[in-house]
């Protein structure tokens, strides 16, 4: 399968950066949620970071923890989540990856989970409370199943520990802007900069940014050292903020759009 | 065994899944630890304070009337009679004097009934530090006078709105805290729970218990008992008592779980160790109450200091070598120890102690048990339980 890869090389080709939007699955609803994915996927977006709700989301700001008590009390689990993905696989052609905490996983079973993860056609996992210590066994079935495992690296990680995360890392390397928690903020670029840049020389992966990103502009100054950004907490807000009007998913996709560099 | 092993395992529990953020702060966390610990002028230091400021060492307790009443000999770890009036204070200077040897600024703290953030808000204004604790509103609702406690003695008392609005989500938005502001900021976590090194740690604190109760014991009885008994919540108090212990096989440990509601269909409690199972909350794997999809469950116990879904580590490997043994007491049954304790012995305990009395009650209906002799730990007093124990009444 490979898709990320692809995905990947092909951007690279066409001198063009990954945009990744975050959501999670089951909000606002789980109808609304699918028809969101095909939204992103007919928009044109890179790869999609579906979101698989915990009650205890320790790394996320106030919007993605709304969002994921919405999500949960739709009934939402990582069963009816795949299931979901393998439907939609059938008509969406953009790389799914699916982001998560590690309980649920954990309670799932990690073979089964990755077996079910390929059987749906996800292309890669990341787990936020997952460092490279604890994840040998994860990484074994990830690999037996060809899915890719996405860890972060953060402004804490040192060089030696960011050449191990790389190491243990498939699809792309997620670098969190920050040191903080998920949600729009202000980002102070050139430190940010200087680390994407060293990160650039060890990382023979690509190289996405995510944490805080809300606007076109930041888009724009850290795709200049990146292959790609992530956008959670602002696209969620934006859904919560706009689900309930007509032509909502027009508006939507020209959302999507605007931070397309 | 010397557990937890370098990667903070205790056997298959324990761990540090945590967000990679928040892995370097862990790392020096433990780096500055290990090499304190071990310090003369740490150990020092912190032997001043437990003394002339906590009130160490503890009173052991002969319950002579309660003794009489169970046919067993019961003495008491009086933690209770501490200053802030529970054991708490013990890991709270520990881990502050860490905290300042570390260079750090300002202290953040969860607190459930608002015992570990009082000792934690009494540290901080005796060290002069910036002091944060969390709080679920559902908490500072039931428990204004803590609230207070805390603001009088400076600390800001912050509300988390989050989730169930309890312990588990004061502790998660500390930990989202702490990832924000790592350089200037010390998290200090209140019991055997979270990512390594934190439950080693908070034992090490804690097992001053365990050792004055042990030399205290010899000198009344000329032996070991048989029996220890302690409440477990997170478990810090019970992980104290026991942990000194470890290697005298022929004592039992008695971990006395909250069973709050009952265990009935849809009913709440705190079992953790009796009822839960197996998963990762806050960066540590152990016994958690959870629904079939690894989503966490929300913990019920009449005594607020015991209703966290989860336990420490060192305890679900506990009961897995069958070191310790786990059983729950339900709220009733805890408000029955409760008085008990206050008729026959003149000590009002703690709700959470109360559970470990109540205890006593069933141990003593065996005939094997006569005459043994028992350590329990009463880690706290009842005062800020009375409002909670008249509404129970009425």
């Amino acid at each position: 399968m490979d898709t990320l890869k692809k995905k990947f090389q092909k951007l690279a080709t066409q001198h063009r950066k990954a945009f990744i939007p975050y959501i999670p699955f089951g909000f606002p609803t789980l109808s609304l949620s699918r028809q969101i994915i095909k939204t992103l996927d007919s928009c044109g977006v890179d790869v999609i970071e579906l979101g698989m709700p915990f009650s205890d989301p320790v790394a996320d700001g106030p919007i993605i923890q709304k969002a994921s008590v919405t999500a949960l009390n739709r009934g939402v689990t990582l069963k009816l989540l795949l299931e979901n993905v393998r439907q939609l696989k059938k008509i969406v052609s953009t790389p799914i990856i699916i982001l998560t905490y590690y309980n649920p996983v954990y309670r799932y079973g990690l073979n089964r989970f990755f077996t079910d993860c390929a059987k749906s056609g996800v292309s890669g996992v990341m787990v936020v409370d997952l460092p490279i210590e604890e994840a040998k066994e994860y990484v074994m079935c990830a690999r037996a199943r060809k899915i890719d495992t996405i860890f972060f690296v953060t402004p804490t990680t040192d060089t030696v520990r960011a050449k191990k995360i790389i190491k243990m890392s498939r699809g792309f390397i997620y670098y969190v802007s920050v040191a903080g928690i998920t949600g729009p903020k202000t980002i102070v670029m050139k430190p940010l900069l200087d680390h994407l840049s060293l990160m650039k020389k060890i990382s023979h992966l690509p190289v996405c940014v995510g944490f805080g990103i809300h606007s076109r502009q930041q888009v724009r100054t850290i795709t200049r050292q990146s292959d790609g950004v992530i956008v959670g907490s602002a696209v969620v807000d934006y859904i919560e903020r706009h689900y309930r009007q007509p032509d909502f998913l027009k508006k939507f996709s020209a959302y999507i759009k605007q931070f397309y560099v | 065994m010397k557990v937890p092993d370098s990667k903070g395992y205790f056997g298959r529990f324990g761990g540090k899944f945590m967000p990679e953020t928040l892995v370097f702060c862990l790392a020096q966390l433990e780096k500055h630890y290990r090499k304190i610990r071990t310090s003369r002028k740490f150990r020092q230091e912190l032997g001043y304070y437990l003394k002339e400021y906590v009130g160490r060492p503890s009173p052991l307790t002969h319950a002579v009337r309660l003794s009489g009443q169970l046919g067993m000999k019961i003495y008491l770890k009086r933690e209770d009679l501490l200053h802030t009036g529970a054991h708490k204070i013990n890991n709270t200077v520990g881990q502050a004097l860490l905290a300042r040897y570390m260079g750090k600024k300002r202290i953040i703290a969860e607190t459930g009934a608002g015992q570990h953030g009082v000792a934690t808000a009494t540290v901080a204004a005796l060290f002069g530090m910036e002091c944060d604790v969390f709080m679920g509103e559902e908490d500072i609702r039931r428990q204004r006078m803590n609230v207070f406690r805390m603001q009088t003695l400076g600390a800001r008392v912050i509300p988390v709105s989050s989730g169930t609005r309890t312990l588990k989500d004061a502790c998660s938005e500390a930990l989202r805290d702490w990832v924000s502001r790592v350089k200037d900021t010390y998290y200090l976590l209140g019991s055997v729970i979270g990512p390594h090194p934190y439950p080693m740690m908070v034992r090490d604190f804690q097992s001053v218990i365990g050792q004055e109760a042990k030399r205290q014991f010899r000198q009344k009885e000329k032996r070991l008992p048989d029996y220890l008994v302690a409440c477990v919540g997170g478990g810090s108090n019970a992980i104290g008592l026991f942990y000194p212990f470890f290697n005298d096989k022929k004592i039992k440990f008695i971990g006395v779980e909250a069973a709050g509601e009952g265990f009935f269909k849809n009913s709440h409690h705190s079992a953790s160790l009796v009822r839960g199972r197996i998963g990762i909350l806050h960066g540590t794997k152990s016994f958690l109450l959870q629904d079939a999809y690894g989503q966490i469950s929300e913990a019920h116990s009449v005594a607020p200091g015991l209703d966290y879904p989860g336990v420490g580590p060192e305890h679900a490997y506990y009961q897995q070598i069958k070191r310790a043994h786990y059983v729950a007491v339900n709220d009733a049954q805890a408000i029955e120890g409760f008085k008990l304790l206050s008729l026959c012995e003149g000590i009002i305990p703690a709700l959470e102690s109360s559970h470990a009395v109540y205890y006593l009650n069933i141990m003593a209906k065996k005939k094997a048990n006569r005459n043994k002799k028992v350590i329990l730990c009463l880690s706290g007093r009842g005062d800020k339980d009375l409002e909670i124990v008249q509404e129970w009444i009425r």
